[in-house]
């Protein structure tokens, strides 16, 4: 197809191309020739150029939108089509498989793996609008559509695309003036989808031919002078879970040492107990062996230890003094304070 | 000569030909005038049509449906808030023949909607307070939960009529005043509605005001919450170690009732003697070698000595 249309322009040009003197030459030799002379030829070249106006071609992505004296009759499809010639009918190709795209509060500058966006100025008020509890939001969003109906789309409104954009403007700002600034920050999806379900309602009852493909929200914010307010809340949030962790860990610190301390102080209770009673049991045995003993012989065995207890104690003492109860009148005289040093002079 | 003749005879059919038929788009209308006077009904209708040639005038207007972008305008709302509003409405010409009598031309036309519609968007606006103009609803908006905890839910004035309905007002308002010049109002919208500057300044004070508020709530829950851990802590703590002390004298107890117990069973057996051992143990280990011992010749251990003397 492409190839057909290549050589018809190449012939078409070859045709026209030649300098007026060439032509006027070619004129005079072809003059006797043709029937009605340089009259004629004009005529038959002209019906011939506009008989090329025929010949049409379609992309594959578009439709062609046939009127006839202005009155749309057809529409036709991609490929090589025909049609009367020109001033009779006319061809005006719709892209109807074309994703357009209009974007809202911002502009793509530059797309790429990293596209870079323009938000500034007066893009910045397209996305700034009131919430509904009258706060103020920062919405940029994107609306991506096609050519549903090319009649529509070319003779029902005039200019299609401004209309799309105010439309979708009121739109979202309709959406977004019945919900609060959390949700407009938090539930993206569910505006996209109410604003494109209204969006098509009313580009459907203005007959634009449009067909909404998608309305894709944007980073929703609140304005730039708000927005550290806004984190500060986020971090007042962490810091919150900060200081009640801070103190869970030192709950947990506490709480089992405690109980060990608790199990240790229990346990050595339980120690002081044994040690009791086996102390108790030992000097009871200890008695009761004696007292068997003293049992048998009760007199003596006293008497042998109160004599063995009274060596002993005899023998540990440092100095003893034996006083004679019949020395009347005599007053033993015994330094106690001087005794020790006497006793180191020695 | 005579080719001359015959040459100038189809210029001149032609030219007649051409200005005594047109074409009128999908998106034109057309009203014929001769010399300045309507003739016949408006075509409506796309296609060729034929007319007297330089006697009669088509004067083409679009059909199809045609904007009108207010000027954004400041005005104030019945609760004395100051807001930008900029309107749009869309319109097509109804009845031509009215419209080039009254206005004539898409540019005289626009001028009359700027008339008609801004001072109705201002009427409307004016007579009733913000909230009405930005919602639509009474639809009850969600606080998520964090929030919800944070501040207290502003308590939003319910609305009476919202925005649909005013622009709906608005259309009613303008409507008639617009039929006379032959345009259709399709419909009028409010594309955007904004604080001016002044007011935006102090809606921004207040919401940095609101988050700082619930970032404050926020933070002073935490210690509210970290100080209940603490509290919680030290009770446990208390508990855990009297607990355990309470725990150790009862053992201890105990085991003295039950060591008292053994010692009474045994030495009841025969207390005097028990007293006699005791007293030796007693005697025996308050002895040490410092010590200087005072006896007596009547001492015990000498009695037995003496006693054989005698």
């Amino acid at each position: 197809m492409e190839w057909d249309w290549e050589r018809l322009k190449k012939r078409q040009e070859s045709k026209k191309v030649p300098d007026l003197q060439d032509f006027m030459k070619n004129m005079g030799s072809f003059k006797a020739k043709l029937p009605g002379g340089t009259f004629g030829f004009i005529v038959a070249l002209a019906l011939l150029i506009w008989a090329y106006t025929c010949v049409y071609t379609i992309k594959p992505d578009e439709v062609g939108v046939i009127q006839r004296f202005g009155k749309f009759v057809r529409l036709s499809q991609p490929g090589l089509n025909f049609k009367l010639p020109s001033g009779i009918e006319k061809v005006t190709k719709v892209k109807t498989k074309y994703v357009f795209k209009e974007e809202f509060g911002f502009r793509t500058i530059e797309p790429g793996i990293r596209t870079t966006y323009a938000t500034k100025g007066a893009f910045e008020a397209e996305a700034l609008m009131l919430t509904g509890d009258l706060n103020v939001a920062v919405v940029p969003w994107v609306v991506q559509y096609r050519v549903a109906d090319p009649s529509n789309y070319l003779f029902k409104v005039h200019n299609v695309r401004a209309t799309l954009r105010d439309l979708s403007e009121a739109t979202m700002r309709l959406v977004v003036g019945d919900r609060n600034i959390n949700e407009v920050i938090s539930k993206r999806e569910e505006i996209s989808r109410e604003a494109m379900d209204v969006l098509q309602k009313e580009l459907d009852k203005a007959e634009t031919g449009i067909k909404i493909v998608t309305i894709e929200m944007k980073r929703t914010n609140v304005p730039e002078p708000v927005q550290p307010s806004f984190n500060e809340v986020n971090q007042a949030l962490q810091e919150k879970e900060r200081t009640i962790y801070q103190a869970k860990e030192e709950y947990n610190k506490a709480i089992p040492a405690a109980r060990g301390q608790a199990e240790k102080i229990v346990s050595e209770a339980e120690g002081y107990a044994l040690e009791r009673v086996n102390k108790a049991r030992g000097d009871v045995s200890r008695f009761m062996a004696i007292y068997k003993e003293y049992t048998k012989a009760p007199e003596v065995t006293k008497k042998r230890l109160y004599f063995e207890t009274i060596s002993d104690v005899m023998e540990k003492a440092k100095s003893k003094v034996l006083i004679d109860d019949e020395l009347k009148g005599l007053l033993p005289v015994w330094d106690l304070s001087k005794s020790k040093g006497k006793e180191d002079q020695k | 000569m005579k080719l001359k003749i015959v040459l100038s005879l189809i210029i001149l059919l032609g030219l007649l030909a051409y200005d005594g038929s047109f074409i009128v788009d999908e998106t034109e209308q057309v009203v014929i005038t001769q010399f300045g006077k309507p003739i016949g009904d408006p075509i409506r209708e796309p296609g060729l049509y034929f007319k007297l040639p330089f006697v009669q005038k088509a004067n083409f207007f679009p059909k199809n449906i045609l904007a009108w972008d207010g000027d954004p305008g400041q005005i104030p709302t019945l609760d004395k808030t100051y807001i930008w509003v900029d309107t749009f409405a869309r319109w097509y010409i109804k009845d031509p023949l009215k419209f080039l009598q009254t206005v004539n031309n898409v540019t005289n036309a626009l001028a009359r909607l700027d008339d008609i519609l801004d001072s109705a968007v201002r009427n409307l606006v004016t007579s009733y307070p913000l909230l009405e103009t930005v919602r639509n609803s009474n639809r009850t908006m969600e606080m998520d939960i964090e929030s919800k905890e944070a501040i207290e839910v502003p308590q939003m004035g319910q609305i009476e009529l919202g925005r649909s309905k005013i622009t709906e007002m608005v259309y009613n308002q303008a409507y008639p005043k617009l039929e006379q010049y032959g345009i259709h109002l399709v419909d009028v919208k409010f594309k955007r509605i904004n604080y001016v500057e002044e007011v935006q300044k102090s809606v921004y004070a207040r919401m940095i005001a609101e988050r700082k508020q619930m970032a404050e709530k926020f933070r002073s829950e935490g210690v509210g919450e970290a100080n209940k851990i603490q509290g919680q802590k030290e009770k446990e703590l208390k508990e855990i170690i009297s607990d355990a002390n309470r725990k150790a004298q009862e053992i201890k107890g105990k085991a003295d009732a039950e060591a008292a117990k053994i010692y009474a069973e045994a030495y009841s057996l025969n207390p005097e003697f028990y007293a006699f051992l005791k007293g030796l143990e007693v005697l025996k280990t308050s002895v040490d070698p410092e010590t200087q011992l005072l006896l007596s010749t009547k001492a015990e251990v000498f009695k037995h000595i003496r006693g054989q003397e005698k």
